[in-house]
């Protein structure tokens, strides 16, 4: 069973993503105590293509049930290639000085969920994120 | 939905969910604090990197005049995301009891 769903992209989608996510692990048993690091990873993944992307397409989020946790896919359109699971270093020890907003979001992405995974199809420009969050 | 207000003197409260969404209303009220300010986290049911920005920008404007944001009721999910970005590193975090 799959959770599949279609989001406007900007930023008031939000909300809707969050409502959806918390019925997907509703309606498929999923252990609620992995929403926390879900909601976030979806959040900065959305708003990632909101932001870095002139597409006007939909965002589409697949949420599956799995063995021990659950697994989310996103699929974007018309985009350029941008791997989000090679996003550069950030050095979270800096003093505050020196920090800079900017640059988090996909550190946690990489720190909160496992299995991060980047696909592009080129000549269909269409872009896959997977990634999954399991219980310890 | 976020909730953001001053509480004792010295105090903000902020509630619910701190993200993307609610970022820019988070800044515009704590860019209007100044000195030692409490953030009491109690009701703060989420944060992400939008979030984290906004406090990263006003501690980076209190520090300088001798002021600083001290984050208090932070619940261990909360904490969390806090250590992953260092801010355990910049500022005073007290867990929810």
């Amino acid at each position: 069973m799959t959770g599949s769903r279609s989001f406007r992209r900007n930023a008031e989608s939000l909300g809707a993503i969050v409502d959806f996510t918390a019925k997907a692990f509703e309606a498929q048993g999923v252990d609620r105590g992995l929403l926390p690091p879900i909601d976030l990873a979806l959040e900065e993944l959305f708003t990632n293509m909101v932001k870095y992307s002139s597409s006007q397409a939909d965002v589409r989020i697949e949420i599956s049930k799995i063995e021990g946790g659950v697994q989310v896919t996103m699929f974007d359109e018309d985009v350029d290639f941008f791997d989000v699971s090679q996003a550069r270093p950030v050095d979270v020890a800096e003093p505050l000085e020196s920090r800079k907003p900017g640059g988090l979001g996909l550190h946690l992405v990489q720190r909160l969920v496992e299995g991060l995974e980047y696909e592009y199809l080129p000549e269909a420009r269409r872009s896959r994120v997977t990634f999954r969050k399991t219980r310890a | 939905m976020l909730k953001i207000e001053f509480g004792a003197p010295g105090v903000v409260i902020v509630e619910g969910r701190l993200d993307a969404a609610q970022s820019a209303a988070a800044q515009t009220f704590l860019d209007g604090v100044n000195g030692n300010v409490v953030l009491d986290c109690l009701a703060l049911e989420y944060i992400s990197s939008a979030g984290l920005g906004v406090l990263l920008k006003t501690q980076k404007r209190l520090k300088p005049s001798g002021g600083s944001l001290r984050l208090t009721g932070v619940s261990h999910h909360v904490h969390d995301i806090f250590k992953y970005a260092g801010f355990d590193q910049i500022f005073a975090i007290e867990p929810a009891a």
